[in-house]
């Protein structure tokens, strides 16, 4: 007890520090993201093109939403691109991981290359890739209908487009998870292996056995990342495509951003945005449920 | 016979990764007629590309407001940031724990949901075509105040406890004790964030109107799809070009810094 | 050059036209300013050069013969359009007193607002209007309340234009009427001229990314004709899933699927200018823009083609302009003795003369006041015959967000062939229901 009241003054010193550190925080957060919020939920229920004063319009977003073919067609297309981007993300980043983590020289280079695209802004990997794709006089059509392929419509092509910017998200985002795997490559015990190759296990089996269950967290991170930057989507399709062909790349933020500041409707587009936000939030649970409660092994 | 294997595989990825940047910047300094084939030289190497772009775009004001709007975002985060982080690691006061829970909270609130409403705010403060609009939003984030919590917690007491009874005020513990022992948690918060806030397009486009505010990457991005470019590929590949030199610079000598930031972060998001 | 003389000849004469006029209506006006006290309105014209020069000499006179109504004209700011400032300039009540940029596409937006007063409250707006524009053409911009907010002041119709070269060299000397004459037209005009299998000439050509605009230079203009002069909207609904809109989308669709329209997105400028395609579906600021960038064009001016089943007159969009007064206006009836100005006869020639555009009258062709103009440009004669036969746009909510969704059918039913001309009706009439609705 005593010792208690001996260190009042200074404690009394900590709490009343303690609330000015965090004031200016407290200020950020009632304006940027709880004033946000409870407006929020204002605007789900009014119509308002911000210039006109609002009108209360009831469940009126929500009846449209649920009628609304672009609002399904934007998550179904967020998601294809998701399905696509995720699996094909996580073997590159896990092969080249490997690679990069056995007896090498110069990993230092090949690390540095591979993250390189990561922390270019995506609007200049988007322009340069705009060329790459280009139909007629792109670098890859180029190249395909030199060795005989052909040429394909990479994003002519209503079916291929998602794929094409998936493809490219892919090659610019890899760099991250690379380092994600090697990190969680190099945290795998080596007696583990040496014991596994004292059993006469092979190299394949040792992966199967060891590597993947021992990188299960890394895979939870590089999930759940991949998803929340997926579901945010836009620079790539707003300016390689504008949401086309046939509205084939429309991504959920794109949709959001048209209705919001091209056809100025406030309230209908902070309703997709809350909707969307809840679909984000369960995806993510769901997934963190799904690869956690899976048996090790 | 596998060695040369593996090394034919990163070699591969590599120029996968590699070649077209260095496509894309021999080729913006081609002429037009020239940039089609995917060889790298040229024998008519030109700057008039360059000089296009300067004359039709102010791209040399966006890259001063791209340096403003980045520096003012990576140092009210950095300062504000370590300030709440060290509250919430060593500092006792009540409602320490519910804050924290709010904090972690704020940081698995798409954005989807507030982008919205902020911009209103923005319009409802007058302050739209304004650097404070453009910064506003990003002056804090939960995910480098978690950052900073996470590494402060492991600082010996011990230390802190030294300065106390030296008198130093908690404000001086921070800078002066704590920063220079956290050197990696700082470089890390500081280049996440300047390179998020460089790459940022979307909330410029939102709040942000008039072309002498313009951030680079949104003024290089309404270049491209308005019809400034004319199509003309030689300026639009100077102008992503130039938009990413800064970063490409920057990342060529803190390198390990980057990957390390990136690495790091990424573990405890 | 001799085209320069005659038209600065055509504005001496219709300047002394104006003075001899205004001199003659000095005495009996202005009214109702007696008091002494000078009232100033304020007008916003168009934007565009000619319409400037136009509001231009327009208020000089008028200032100068009404000392007691002084008007200022403001100019809108280019970087944005009309309608975005105009919304703006309600919300912060800085609207100006007149404004004849009015797209009646907008309008419902504005009065939602509360920005436009009622002109019909004017004891001679009937005459007046009546005896400018046809009743045929003045009926649809009254508003759903059976009020006019807008009172019609020029339209720019949609029509062919052909190149009659391109015609002449594959043997036709008609222009197309019906689509079967066009599919047959199209079939010889698409052509590989050097014989490396890649088509150079095609019948037409239209932008074919989905930008809700571009739809008011096929789809609705199309439409307007196929169906002999409906728009979208009756009474307030949607109403344009008919068999008119289906063989429109089909007409569309055998152009991309025959490709007698390319399927890429033409670089390097405009391929009529550069006679790349024979057909070119514009207005009629488009005479002037071919007399001055490509003089060596032949080129003539006809309807837009209509189902083989058509008969009667053949309507099409008119991109209408009117003009409205505002809500904030002080003098609202010193700023409709404006508006009257604006709309005299002598000033319609003045308007046809500096913009070539097309005043909404009926006596266009029979008014010996204009005879001069239309012996001088006898292709406006072509526009001033479809000038009757216009329709504009509904003043429906979301406009824009409605022929987005038009947009969005159109590429995947015309451009791509992904779906029937009855799916792509029924798609987006279905979705403008849904936005029509979300309005209420």
């Amino acid at each position: 007890m005593t010792s208690l009241w001996k260190f009042d003054s200074p404690r009394h010193r900590q709490s009343k520090t303690g609330y000015w550190f965090v004031l200016p925080y407290a200020v950020f957060f009632g304006g940027f993201v709880a004033y946000p919020l409870i407006f929020s939920f204002v605007l789900l229920f009014h119509r308002w093109n911000v210039v006109t004063p609002m009108e209360w319009i009831g469940l009126k977003n929500f009846e449209r939403l649920f009628s609304d073919p672009l609002f399904f067609k934007a998550i179904i297309n967020t998601l294809k691109f998701l399905l696509i981007h995720i699996p094909l993300q996580m073997v590159v980043a896990l092969g080249l991981a490997v690679l990069l983590n056995s007896k090498l020289k110069c990993r230092g280079f090949f690390r540095a290359v591979f993250f390189l695209p990561v922390v270019v802004s995506g609007v200049v990997v988007t322009i340069l890739w705009q060329q790459l794709y280009a139909f007629d006089s792109g670098l890859l059509n180029r190249m395909l209908s030199a060795v005989g392929i052909g040429r394909v419509p990479w994003l002519i092509d209503p079916d291929m487009a998602m794929l094409s910017i998936a493809l490219m998200a892919t090659w610019k985002n890899v760099g991250i998870y690379i380092i994600l795997f090697l990190v969680g490559l190099q945290d795998v015990p080596r007696e583990l292996y040496e014991s596994a190759s004292i059993d006469g296990a092979t190299r394949a089996r040792q992966f199967f056995r060891i590597t993947l269950p021992m990188l299960r967290p890394t895979f939870v991170v590089v999930v759940v990342l991949s998803t929340i930057g997926g579901f945010s989507l836009f620079v790539e399709p707003y300016v390689l495509t504008g949401g086309g062909p046939m509205e084939s790349t429309l991504s959920a933020v794109l949709y959001i951003y048209n209705q919001a500041f091209y056809f100025n409707h406030m309230g209908y587009a902070a309703t997709l945005g809350f909707v969307f936000a809840l679909i984000i939030l369960g995806v993510v649970l769901l997934q963190r449920k799904v690869i956690e409660t899976e048996p090790t092994t | 016979m596998k060695a040369t294997a593996k090394y034919l595989a990163l070699g591969l990825g590599a120029i996968v990764f590699a070649y077209p940047f260095l496509w894309m910047i021999t080729s913006s300094l081609k002429p037009e007629a020239d940039i089609g084939g995917f060889g790298l030289w040229s024998t008519h190497f030109t700057l008039s590309n360059y000089a296009q772009v300067f004359e039709r775009i102010p791209l040399g004001r966006a890259f001063l407001n791209s340096i403003i709007v980045s520096l003012s975002s990576t140092v009210s985060v950095i300062v504000f940031g370590s300030m709440v982080g060290y509250a919430l690691a060593r500092l006792q006061f009540k409602g320490r724990g519910a804050l924290y829970a709010v904090v972690v909270f704020t940081m698995t609130l798409p954005f989807q949901i507030t982008l919205i409403p902020q911009y209103i705010l923005m319009v409802k403060l007058g302050i739209t075509d304004t650097y404070l609009a453009l910064v506003a939003p990003t002056l804090m984030t939960a995910f480098s105040i978690i950052l900073f919590r996470q590494f402060f917690i492991y600082i010996p007491q011990a230390l802190i406890d030294a300065a106390r009874i030296d008198g130093c005020s908690e404000l001086r513990i921070l800078f002066r004790v704590i920063w220079p022992l956290s050197r990696p948690v700082v470089i890390t918060v500081s280049l996440l964030t300047f390179m998020s806030s460089w790459n940022e397009v979307l909330w410029p486009l939102i709040v942000v109107r008039n072309r002498s505010l313009m951030t680079m990457p949104q003024l290089v991005t309404l270049f491209t799809i308005g019809g400034e470019a004319e199509s003309l590929l030689g300026l639009q590949l100077a102008a992503a070009t130039l938009l990413a030199l800064p970063i490409i610079i920057a990342y060529s000598f803190f390198q390990r810094y980057f990957i390390e930031s990136m690495a790091s972060a990424g573990i405890k998001g | 050059m001799s085209r320069g003389i005659v038209r600065s000849i055509m504005l001496v004469i219709s300047v002394c036209t104006l003075l001899w006029w205004t001199g003659c209506s000095n005495q009996k006006s202005p009214q109702g300013s007696g008091s002494g006290e000078v009232v100033e309105l304020t007008y916003w014209p168009a934007p565009n050069p000619q319409e400037m020069q136009l509001a231009d000499t327009l208020v000089r006179r008028w200032n100068r013969t009404h000392p007691g109504i002084q008007v200022r004209m403001q100019s809108i700011p280019v970087s944005q359009s009309t309608e975005e400032v105009l919304l703006a300039a309600i919300a912060g009540k800085t609207t100006p007193d007149v404004c004849s940029n009015i797209w009646p596409g907008a309008l419902h937006e504005y009065t939602r607002a509360g920005g436009l007063i009622a002109l019909d409250q004017f004891s001679d707006f009937d005459s007046i209007a009546l005896a400018r524009t046809p009743h045929d053409l003045l009926e649809p911009f009254r508003s759903e309340n059976g009020r006019f907010y807008q009172i019609p002041w020029k339209t720019n119709p949609v029509m062919m234009f052909y190149n009659v070269r391109m015609f002449e060299e594959v043997g036709i000397t008609k222009a197309p009427r019906t689509y079967s004459e066009f599919f047959a037209a199209a079939k010889k005009l698409t052509r590989d001229l050097d014989g490396d299998g890649q088509t150079d000439v095609w019948a037409g050509e239209r932008d074919i990314r989905p930008i809700w605009w571009q739809r008011l230079f096929d789809f609705y203009p199309f439409y307007i004709a196929a169906s002999g002069g409906k728009t979208l909207f009756k009474a307030g609904e949607p109403d344009f899933n008919d068999e008119d809109a289906k063989s429109v989308f089909m007409f569309f669709q055998e152009c991309y699927m025959e490709n007698y329209f390319p399927h890429t997105y033409f670089q390097g400028g405009d391929p009529f200018l550069l006679e790349k395609k024979a057909t070119h579906f514009a207005g009629p600021w488009e005479v002037a823009t071919l007399h001055s960038l490509a003089p060596h064009i032949r080129f003539d001016v006809a309807p837009l083609p209509v189902p083989d089943r058509h008969t009667g007159p053949v309507y099409t969009y008119g991109d209408y302009k009117n003009i409205g007064v505002f809500g904030t206006t002080k003098h609202p009836h010193e700023a409709w003795e404006f508006v009257k100005y604006l709309m005299l006869a002598e000033h319609d020639l003045l308007l046809l003369t500096i913009t070539n555009q097309v005043p909404v009258r009926g006596d266009l062709l029979t008014n010996h006041l204009f005879s001069e103009y239309f012996r001088q440009n006898p292709k406006m004669v072509r526009f001033a015959e479809q000038a009757i036969s216009t329709r504009g746009v509904d003043a429906a909510p979301d406009l824009k967000e409605i022929l987005d969704a038009i947009s969005q059918v159109y590429e995947s039913c015309a451009v791509y062939g992904k779906v029937t001309p009855a799916e792509a009706v029924d798609g987006a009439f279905r979705r403008t229901q849904m936005i029509v609705k979300w309005n209420k």
